[in-house]
């Protein structure tokens, strides 16, 4: 095995285990494992962010290339930096308009197109469905998307959730349950959410845990259990240190 | 203070070592539990079974390390499977962060298949821009991306033959863990240039792209580690997320559990506390 793989395993096992001491509470450990992460991904974006915009897509096309025009988005990008000067911060505000025009312009049409367009489509979807030769059907299946039975789900659905977020008229008599109804479609929806929060949340610990397992293996020189050890060994030390100091403070 | 008000005060540090414990117990001791296959995760599977060989595939990876559990065994099943159909793969990330392990990812499974750099596949990097970076690749790829991630040109390529833009493209599939991910794919790519789209996505995700899904906007839905397992199983090559399904089981089932105590305990306590005001009164 290499030793960049070696020294990987036993980088990430250790930075694992001082994560997780935050568990028992905060210390030390966490505190330098946590620097070490925000450390480490700001500075592995400035290195890729400057090599790829600034080397390949800036200076290798206009130096070995002569694409020139390239340094009118140039130009436009540096006007953002007038920001750091007070008296030339204005500048920047074409740059900005820019940004805001063509983000705008971009965005606003597609995301009406896809998300509202679409989605109204498929919420006004025909109840009843005609097939040839058996005429009008109604099918019951909750496990297909697209049956009938869904389609009046989602309908009931959606309106009652609008009516729930709609304030001009007071909740009371049927429109007390067509709101309440509103309310358990969200309450689903939120359970369904935070259900899936869940999973996520334990598929990190999983993975987590089978890089420790994986870890622990002799051809690393067992990482996760010497350094499992120093962990706990390290949390007594510190437990005990502050426990023998608060005596003495107070 | 009753046994109740002594679980409802528990110190929440047990409950972290249940959990954990859950968790590793069925790493160290699999049981084995079935895994159905949902119809969201066959949508992408038979899709990229239904194209010819030589299709062109493009895989966008838009995490980076903090969502590798859930998204990284997603990466090796499509692109196994891809790579076993002899699709042509064009890979690339929008998330700069994660970069270097899309293109270990990519570089490491097309390794395994025996693929060649160039002409099975190609690793485009990242460009900066997000969902700026699709427009383009749908006007001009070569203009998205000059080079790949090696600094090779893009143009004449043979992986890229017969591909100008996104339209020339027969699947694509976003891994996304988030912005720019699977709904940028769709809103400004798919919407526009017509191609057919497919989407994986953390746990937490998955329930904001199930209208997508019912309304045919995207064809299939790989949702976390347990979509990652279904497609292990589909591709009959278990590996890592098969393996965690039990833990995660487990774990479910120890929250669940938890969730009733709790809720047991509370009014429990609850009308107890009513019981001795109303002694007392």
């Amino acid at each position: 095995m290499s030793i960049e793989l070696i020294i990987g395993a036993w980088v990430a096992t250790g930075l694992t285990f001082f994560i997780f001491t935050f568990l028992y509470k905060d210390n030390p450990l966490f505190k330098l494992a946590e620097n070490l992460y925000v450390g480490v991904s700001v500075g592995y974006t400035i290195v890729k962010t400057y090599d790829t915009v600034i080397i390949q897509l800036i200076w290798k096309p206009i130096v070995e290339q002569g694409e020139w025009t390239l340094l009118i988005p140039v130009a436009i990008g540096m006007l953002m930096l007038t920001r750091y000067a007070p008296k030339a911060a204005w500048i920047s505000r074409y740059a900005f308009a820019f940004i805001v025009g063509v983000g705008s312009g971009l965005a606003i049409p597609r995301t009406i197109s896809s998300f509202i367009l679409k989605q109204i489509e498929d919420t006004v979807r025909p109840l009843l469905m005609l097939v040839p030769g058996e005429g009008v059907t109604f099918t019951w299946s909750l496990l297909n998307p697209a049956s009938s039975l869904n389609a009046i789900i989602i309908l009931v659905g959606v309106c009652s959730v609008l009516f729930y977020f709609f304030f001009s008229v007071e909740h009371t008599g049927p429109g007390k349950v067509v709101a309440r109804t509103g309310v358990m479609f969200l309450m689903i929806a939120f359970g369904a959410a935070f259900g899936y929060t869940v999973m996520a949340r334990m598929s990190l610990l999983i993975g987590r845990l089978t890089d420790l397992i994986e870890f622990s293996d002799s051809s690393y020189g067992s990482p996760s259990l010497w350094l499992l050890g120093l962990t706990i060994l390290t949390l007594v030390v510190m437990a005990r240190r502050s426990s023998s100091k608060q005596p003495k403070e107070e | 203070m009753s046994f109740t008000e002594r679980m409802l005060k528990i110190d929440r540090r047990i409950i972290f070592l249940v959990i954990g414990l859950c968790t590793l117990i069925p790493l160290l001791y699999p049981v084995g539990l079935p895994i159905k296959i949902s119809q969201e995760v066959r949508g992408v599977y038979d899709h990229i079974e239904s194209l010819p060989e030589g299709a062109t595939f493009l895989l966008s990876l838009d995490f980076d390390p903090a969502s590798k559990p859930e998204l990284h065994p997603q990466s090796i099943s499509l692109l196994r499977h891809a790579f076993r159909k002899n699709l042509r793969v064009i890979a690339l990330t929008l998330w700069v962060s994660g970069t270097g392990m899309a293109d270990q990812v990519v570089t490491q499974v097309a390794r395994e298949m025996g693929k060649e750099n160039g002409k099975d596949y190609v690793f485009l990097g990242w460009s900066p821009g997000g969902t700026a970076v699709i427009i383009n690749m749908g006007q001009d790829l070569y203009g998205a991306f000059p080079a790949d991630y090696n600094g090779k040109p893009t143009k004449g390529l043979p992986v890229l033959q017969g591909v100008q833009s996104l339209r020339d493209v027969n699947y694509a599939v976003s891994l996304g863990a988030g912005r720019p991910g699977v709904e940028e794919w769709y809103v400004f790519g798919r919407d526009k240039y017509k191609f057919e789209l497919g989407g994986g996505c953390t746990g937490v995700m998955a329930p904001g792209l199930y209208p997508l899904l019912r309304s045919g906007q995207i064809n299939g839905l790989i949702g976390g580690l347990r979509g990652a397992a279904e497609y292990e199983i589909l591709i009959d090559q278990k590996g890592k997320a098969v393996a965690g399904m039990d833990a995660q089981s487990a774990t479910h089932l120890a929250i669940i559990v938890l969730v009733i105590m709790c809720n047991l305990f509370y009014f429990s306590s609850r009308s107890r506390a009513r019981q001795q005001g109303q002694a007392g009164a």
